[in-house]
């Protein structure tokens, strides 16, 4: 079955072709079924040569499908490397993908580029399947382009408004920037190895004495790249203008699978960066600064989507955490229950946007649980899980990574990153209730048309529901189980890196610590949130007047609420603000579109030189020969 | 060689055919003619000869080049039985002047002695200033021939002067003599010899359109007729860069320092000039001038890294290159005969709606002149940037791969113009003539993309 | 005779040839930069040319080497042709403008 591998990204391929060519001839059901048949099949042979891992009878193998370049000393073959890392990327991309398809099915039933969506949506699948199959880094470059067009293409599906023109612009402009450095990386390690094969890379690599130069700076390009990609500071402002994109896309390409690729590329170069710890330290510290940044920005959105886009900046700076402490493994299994539980919130946003026509401010809803019964468990459950409640997906994934942090740096990481925990708890179910509960706020006409949606739609949600709910038990804690499932999976692919890095597992008492406090204190949020928005009521105000503090809820409410007001919600709030302000608006976007400006003002300016006569432009000749004539005499 | 005599004599028959009046069956009989060249040529393979007491050399890299040469050239013929339905008053002035104009290419990626060279540049460069004023009546193209034809023969002048330094150094015309000269005096090298050199850099310069002798470009592109443009466009940069590369590389390989530093920066004014000033132009063809000229500055890495394998980013760069240009002008000259709009960008919005087929082809061409894999302008660019890193020049290659994401903003505006922009809802039909070359050079891109190996392998 | 007028000829030493040449060459240069003319700067690059055949001439003479010479007939016939084509050129635009002055020519531009 392995040595059939090759079928995996051939099917969507396939799709696409079939829905690009036929794109007149389709019927909407018939294209709907070819997009999900052909991630289905893919799916499906995935999951066979990942059970047949599992039980040991197969072994990491490169498929070589033919030779692609050869000329010289430049050897790059065209091959998928099967293994433990890039099958469990696949399962996630196809299974998931598969979900979104199915989802779209009903979610765009009503869009006139109906076919045209599948077909990009195809297309997106194989390109990352490409990216993760890959053996070698000109293959996973090809990917990461092709994903970074599908996102382009996706996230400005609905071309008639400028704005989705802009922000897909955007989005194409911040990653190219980033793929810059990765492709800068691509050819120092082809100088420093004479090749660009994960194994002889890695092979070559380990020849290297730890913080090597040239290690540090070949992990430092591909850093660039995988910050573009997974969307980190100073390169994650495209993510959230992404959501103009259709739902389906915002739940699989920009918080599933494309966005993740920059922690695949990191872990699968783990080699690199272990021996790299300086490296290895930027990593850490970026993803904690965009981790803290975009919950706190996240706090004070109103747009349902967007709140969900800077969680996703935000787990995605969990991972990096992970990464940057060595804890490989815990990354991925963050990146496993990110994958459900982000995916399951967006489709749930998306079944809200669905139901209310279109409005994604969240002010504006309120009361949905009577009309979308299922939706509401649904986005129950993934609100739970990201939150970190026990015992669902994201308690024992973001905790892992807790743990982890716990020593290095005198626990300032481990500190800000449980406090950024506790900001997720907040947004999420600040929008939750928000949403979900207390009374309508919508128009008549709104509330008129609001239905729970078909079952294509909620299908996903349940699968992706249960998903988020049990995926947690890929990894359980030392105190609960024995046995890590996804760390003993995974272990051929970091037995290097964990041979090297001393990383020492958490004491018992530590972990204890870690759950019991995280249980309070999500239990506390729970029951402030409940009082401020379903007892209360309380909306977000249009503009930023701090209601005054009430008092009603069980004991000593009126010092809470002044605590999270005076102490965590004002500074907050500030904070926000200015991150939102400062930071984001004017340094960042300020910084990236003086680059733009530049270039278009070059542009503007030196046309000009161009003036048409001849005469001028002789001149210029002639004092160019005479510079060239005079600079090879002077030297 | 046999190339060479056989196009010679097709030209000439081309001529007469005309005065009989047969022009029905001109166009069959040039490409049936070209397609013969082709196959007699590619017989040359492998097989070394020098002709003439070595006037001439056909290595690999000259029939490969030669075949490049032939079949861009067989695509704007394939174009061309359109775009001159109008006006048949010259056709066979036109063909037998492009056929003359191939002659010239030939020569100048198979010389072995710089008269060669003169003879080819020259017999390119008269042709092409006839062809770019071939359209009488129309300013533009009058400005554009007058304006290509003083600056193209005042670089000729440097170019001569040039080869009779070296001459007046060396003693000789041939390559090998050349080299032997440097090799013999590599120490005592005269300054007339440098000035050659650097005068000869100067003219080849031009015809590649290098900054700062690049001004012609983007006014003579405008100004002429757009098939000749597209013929300019791509059968020019082929055989200039061809020249370019062998002369510096069989004669000067061993004394790069003194032109390398003078080609580092012109390479870098290059990319920066032509990236930068391509962003602002709304007229198409302006915008490709540019992106020629930020292309030339690309390719002039290989020269600067001066190695056998340069030979190879060259061929495949010029490759990509021409095969998408030849698409973007395609496709212009498609919509152009529907409606005789302007040149400007937005005649191509809303294509998707109005010819699905074209905007997917421009779509691949403008993906590969921006580099973005899986089309062959990435692969080009890779191989070429990997060769220029390994004879150590990273720090151009930090500067290519930055404008190369310049180049990414203009080039997606035509793809967002195609897609993403509302224009006529007309539906546009397609001569069949100009859907296949569409769909040939769609295949070319996609398959130097996929399958470089065909040709790295080859070499 | 031919001995003879080498013989003459190499009584001058070559940096002569080369100075003159390199000034009638920095002429048509000049010519061309600072004329308006068509003609006048399509002269100007013939005045380049010859100089660049004269400098072959003398070189050819001093060598003792016929290629030079042979050089020199290509230069010709390449110069004619562009003098047919550059003049037929010129005689199109003034048919068009009724002008040859090439700062009326600058409507391609930025």
């Amino acid at each position: 079955m392995i040595q059939n591998a090759w079928l995996i990204p051939l099917l969507p391929l396939i799709g696409f072709l079939i829905l690009g060519l036929g794109n007149k001839f389709l019927t909407k059901s018939l294209s709907g079924i070819i997009a999900s048949g052909t991630v289905l099949g893919s799916f499906i042979i995935a999951v066979t040569i990942f059970l047949g891992f599992l039980s040991g009878e197969n072994k990491a193998t490169t498929i070589n499908l033919f030779d692609w370049i050869n000329s010289g000393t430049l050897h790059i073959s065209f091959s998928f490397l099967i293994d433990q890392l890039s099958m469990l990327m696949v399962l996630i991309i196809t299974g998931v993908g598969f979900l979104i398809h199915v989802y779209s099915i009903g979610y765009m039933s009503h869009d006139e580029g109906f076919t045209r969506f599948f077909a990009y949506l195809n297309l997106f699948v194989f390109s990352m399947l490409l990216l993760v199959l890959g053996s070698n880094y000109v293959i996973m470059f090809i990917g990461w382009e092709g994903v970074g067009l599908c996102s382009y293409l996706l996230i400005g599906f609905w071309f008639k408004n400028q704005d989705y023109n802009d922000a897909a612009k955007k989005a194409f402009i911040m990653n190219r920037i980033g793929d810059l450095g990765f492709l800068l990386g691509i050819f120092l390690i082809y100088m420093t190895f004479g090749s660009v094969n994960y194994a002889e890379v890695f092979e070559g690599a380990k020849g290297f004495a730890s913080g090597d130069s040239v290690l540090v700076v070949i992990t430092l390009l591909l850093f660039i790249g995988a910050m573009g990609k997974s969307a980190q500071i100073p390169l994650y402002t495209w993510l959230p203008d992404a959501m103009a994109g259709p739902t389906p896309v915002s739940a699989l390409i920009h918080a599933a699978t494309m966005v993740t690729a920059g922690i695949y590329m990191i872990a699968r170069s783990n080699v690199l960066y272990t021996l790299a710890p300086i490296t290895q330290t930027i990593v850490l510290f970026v993803g904690l600064f965009t981790a803290f940044v975009a919950a706190t920005i996240g706090l004070f959105q109103n747009d349902i989507k967007k709140v969900l886009a800077y969680s996703t900046v935000s787990q995605l700076g969990y991972m990096f955490v992970a990464l940057g402490v060595g804890g490989y493994s815990s990354a991925m299994f963050h990146l496993t229950t990110h994958a459900f539980f982000k995916a399951l919130l967006f489709l749930g946003a998306g079944s809200v946007i669905h139901a209310m026509s279109g409005e994604q401010d969240i002010r504006k809803m309120g009361g949905l649980k009577k009309y979308l019964p299922i939706t509401y468990i649904t986005f129950l459950l993934g609100t739970l899980a990201i939150s970190g409640v026990p015992p669902f997906a994201g308690f024992f994934s973001k905790d892992e990574i807790l743990a982890l942090t716990i020593g290095p740096f005198s626990n300032i990481i481990f500190i800000v990153l449980s406090f950024t925990s506790v900001l997720t708890a907040i947004y999420m179910f600040r929008v939750f209730f928000l949403t979900f509960h207390s009374t309508f706020r919508g128009t008549e006409e709104q509330k008129h048309h609001l239905h729970e949606s078909p079952a294509t739609i909620t299908i996903p949600l349940v699968i992706l529901a249960i998903l988020s709910t049990v995926g947690g038990f890929l990894g359980m804690p030392r105190i609960m189980s024995e046995h890590h499932f996804l760390s003993q999976y995974l272990a051929p692919i970091f037995e290097f890196s964990d041979l090297k890095s001393e990383a020492k597992a958490p004491s018992e008492f530590a972990e204890y610590t870690i759950i019991i406090v995280a249980v309070v204190v999500l239990a506390l949020i729970v029951l402030w949130a409940m009082n401020r928005y379903i007892k209360k009521a309380s909306v977000p105000p249009a503009d930023d007047k701090q209601t005054p503090a009430l008092r009603n809820l069980i004991y000593n409410k009126y010092y809470i609420d002044e605590l999270y007001d005076a102490i965590i919600v004002a500074p907050i709030n500030w904070f926000g603000k200015q991150f939102n302000n400062i930071i984001e608006i004017q340094m960042i976007d300020g910084f990236v579109n003086s680059i733009g400006k530049t270039v278009i003002w070059g542009g503007k300016t030196l046309r000009l030189v161009q003036t048409g006569a001849i005469g001028f432009y002789i001149f210029v000749m002639v004092a160019g020969i005479i510079a060239i004539l005079l600079y090879n005499f002077i030297r | 060689m046999k190339a060479i005599i056989i196009l010679s004599a097709l030209g000439l028959a081309t001529m007469f055919v005309g005065v009989y009046n047969f022009k029905k069956a001109l166009l069959p009989m040039i490409l049936l003619g070209l397609l013969a060249v082709i196959g007699i040529n590619t017989m040359e393979w492998n097989t070394n000869i020098h002709y003439y007491n070595d006037m001439l050399y056909f290595d690999n890299w000259a029939v490969s080049f030669t075949n490049l040469i032939l079949a861009v050239s067989i695509l704007v013929f394939l174009l061309s039985g359109q775009y001159f339905k109008k006006n048949t008053d010259h056709l066979e002035d036109n063909y037998s002047i492009i056929i003359f104009t191939i002659i010239g290419a030939i020569l100048m990626v198979s010389y072995s002695n710089l008269a060669m060279l003169f003879i080819g540049i020259e017999t390119l460069s008269i042709s092409l200033y006839i062809l770019a004023g071939s359209k009488k009546t129309s300013l533009a193209s009058n400005e554009a021939s007058l304006k290509y034809f003083l600056m193209g023969s005042f670089a000729t002048g440097f170019l001569l002067f040039g080869i009779v330094l070296l001459y007046g150094a060396s003693g000789t015309f041939h390559l090998h003599g050349i080299k032997d000269y440097v090799i013999e005096n590599h120490a005592s090298l005269p300054t007339i010899f440098y000035v050659g050199i650097l005068l000869m850099m100067v003219g080849l310069a031009f015809k590649i359109s290098i900054v700062p002798f690049h001004f012609w470009t983007a006014d003579v592109y405008e100004g002429s007729p757009t098939l000749i443009t597209a013929f300019m466009a791509t059968v020019v940069k082929i055989a200039g860069f061809a020249a370019f590369l062998r002369l510096f590389f069989t004669c000067f390989s061993s004394i790069t320092e003194h032109f390398v530093p003078i080609l580092c920066i012109l390479a870098v004014l290059t990319m920066f000039l032509g990236n930068i000033t391509a962003v602002y132009q709304n007229n198409f063809k302006r915008m490709l001038a540019f992106s020629s000229i930020s292309h030339a500055g690309y390719m002039l890495l290989a020269i600067i890294a001066l190695k056998e394998s340069s030979f190879i980013a060259i061929l495949l760069y010029t490759a990509a290159y021409s095969v998408a240009t030849i698409t973007a002008f395609a496709v212009l000259l498609m919509i152009k005969a529907a409606h005789q709009e302007n040149d400007s960008i937005d005649t191509f919005n809303g294509l998707a709606k109005r010819s699905p087929f074209m905007a997917f082809t421009l779509t691949i061409a403008m993906l590969s002149l921006a580099g973005i894999p899986i089309t062959g302008g990435f692969f080009a660019k890779y191989y070429l940037f990997a060769n220029t890193i390994s004879a150590g020049y990273t720090w151009l290659v930090v500067l290519a791969v930055f404008n190369s994401a310049i180049g990414v903003y203009y080039y997606f505006k035509v793809i967002i113009a195609a897609y993403f922009k509302e224009g006529s809802e007309e539906k546009l039909s397609i001569f069949p003539a100009y859907q296949l070359v569409l769909i040939i050079t769609a295949i070319a891109t996609l398959l130097l993309g996929i399958l470089p190996g065909l040709i790295t392998e080859m070499m | 005779m031919t001995d003879q007028i080498t013989h003459i000829a190499k009584t001058i030493p070559i940096e002569h040839y080369i100075y003159l040449s390199a000034i009638l060459f920095s002429i048509g240069v000049l010519g061309v930069l600072i004329r308006r003319n068509a003609i006048i700067i399509f002269m100007s690059i013939e005045l380049m040319l010859n100089a660049a055949t004269l400098l072959l001439t003398a070189f050819s003479t001093y060598r003792s080497d016929a290629a030079g010479q042979v050089f020199v007939f290509f230069i010709m016939v390449v110069a004619a042709a562009e003098v047919a084509v550059g003049l037929a050129i010129i005689v199109m635009i003034f048919r068009n403008i009724k002008s040859i002055d090439i700062n009326l020519l600058n409507k391609l531009k930025w």
